[in-house]
């Protein structure tokens, strides 16, 4: 195997550059799948099955198609859709974020059916309405108990946003795949992009455990 | 005072109480006996409205809670209730465990409910554990906090549903004096138990349920020395 690093040197910038787009569109898109996962939990769990019913559908869809295939209707589409073409970051943030928001939805619901049925007791029997006694008693505990899984689906985000490729955005795999192009060697720059994401994933982990530490200081 | 009129209860098919009527004054406490699966339970989170009658009514100082109309959040909160299995908030130190609540609901500040949570604490001699977490506490320790939540509200009545049955031999006394203390401030209290000796000593009346019915309702001293009826004779003979 003849690997010849020092020629990409002066591209390694270029590549690094990339991290930047790449984190921008994982940390939009992780924040709307967030909250538009908690939003989707509650109609889930809402005693008005007609929500329940959007949001099944939703998640339906969402996990039924791949994220590639959604990724392009949406920036593909939107001209047909809105009447102008958005940009490709954006394409990638709404596609990502639409499509984790499915999976998010799912495991905050498991989540919330997980915290004992008392603790809902409790706070109904002190008074406490349904929408503070969500917030303050049945989530934290939920989401202390579904952080690694969380955890989890922001990680597989992050690797999965290098399918922004195909619509040209140029992040970390983009412009690895750019720079082997240059060259005509594929093989360093890639290798080289994988290195990044492992690392980007390794700091998210270090991340989720410090936060779950965190958390568990009541036990 | 408490006035409950014909209750029934059903989940689905099955009649868990079949019309149960009796009132419970203004600092009176009654203990709620009877075999399990007799209905206890359920008439006591009736009170509460955790349970929503199926019919029947129950009055609370002259208010019909089980009017469409009726605040149930208000309701409760004049109302404590203190569960077999504790139920703390395990992610808030014992006393947010108290202050919770008062801040949420009552809307008073922090420091005000600090300082009856802290007085509360006191009375149920867990001054020292204010800051511990629940995981940190044993059973006992954990169920004179739940008492002391509930009271932190500052109701009129006190529901007790099996307060002792998930606590080891040992730590069923520590609770059983906060609540006999308790008594003695006047509180209204209703309390489903298994623990006769406490009953007898602590009650002014005795409900007897089996069967969904209100089998007996009398004195303790009556009840425990003379029953009426088989039912509570063949329970008796069980228990003591």
């Amino acid at each position: 195997m003849n690997l010849d690093f020092q020629q990409f040197i002066p591209s390694l910038p270029y590549i690094l550059k990339g991290i930047g787009v790449t984190l921008q569109i994982v940390s939009m898109a992780g924040i709307l799948g967030f909250v538009l996962g908690i939003i989707l939990s509650f109609f889930k769990i809402s005693k008005f099955k007609f929500l329940g019913w959007i949001a099944d559908a939703y998640t339906s869809v969402f996990r039924g198609t791949p994220l590639v295939l959604q990724l392009m209707l949406i920036y593909y589409g939107s001209p047909q859709l809105i009447g102008y073409k958005i940009d490709p970051s954006t394409a990638a943030v709404l596609s990502f974020g639409l499509n984790s928001a499915a999976y998010i939805s799912e495991i905050i619901r498991a989540g919330i059916l997980a915290v004992d049925k008392g603790q809902s007791e409790a706070a109904m029997a002190l008074g406490v309405p349904y929408r503070p006694a969500m917030m303050d008693i049945i989530l934290p505990q939920a989401m202390k108990n579904i952080l690694p899984a969380l955890m989890n689906e922001f990680i597989t985000l992050t690797k999965e946003s290098a399918i922004v490729t195909v619509i040209g955005v140029t992040d970390v795999m983009r412009r690895a795949y750019i720079v082997g192009g240059e060259k005509f060697s594929y093989f360093e720059p890639i290798l080289i992009a994988g290195l990044i994401y492992y690392m980007m994933v390794m700091v998210l982990t270090v991340l989720g455990k410090g936060i779950e530490r965190r958390m568990r200081r009541s036990d | 005072m408490i006035k409950v009129e014909n209750l029934h209860k059903h989940f689905g098919k099955l009649e868990v109480l079949k019309g149960i009527s009796t009132n419970i004054q203004d600092g009176e406490v009654v203990a709620v006996i009877g075999p399990s699966g007799s209905g206890k339970s359920t008439f006591l989170r009736c009170i509460n409205l955790l349970e929503m009658p199926t019919d029947g009514r129950i009055m609370i100082n002259g208010q019909d809670i089980t009017d469409k109309s009726t605040n149930i959040m208000k309701v409760r909160q004049n109302v404590g209730m203190v569960f077999q299995h504790f139920h703390l908030f395990p992610h808030k130190t014992a006393l947010q465990n108290l202050t919770y609540a008062p801040m949420k609901v009552k809307g008073i500040s922090k420091s005000e409910a600090e300082k009856i949570g802290l007085g509360l604490l006191e009375k149920v001699g867990l001054s020292a554990k204010a800051h511990e977490y629940p995981n940190r506490l044993s059973g006992g320790q954990k169920q004179r906090v739940a008492i002391a939540r509930a009271l932190a509200m500052q109701p009129e009545v006190m529901l007790f549903d099996e307060p002792t049955s998930a606590l080891d031999p040992e730590m069923v006394k520590e609770v059983l004096d906060v609540m006999k203390n308790l008594a003695h401030t006047g509180m209204t209290m209703a309390i489903v138990t298994h623990e006769m000796g406490f009953a007898r000593e602590v009650a002014d009346r005795v409900l007897f349920l089996d069967g969904g019915v209100l089998v007996e309702d009398s004195s303790p001293e009556e009840f425990f020395s003379n029953p009426k009826s088989e039912r509570a004779k063949d329970f008796l003979q069980k228990m003591l």
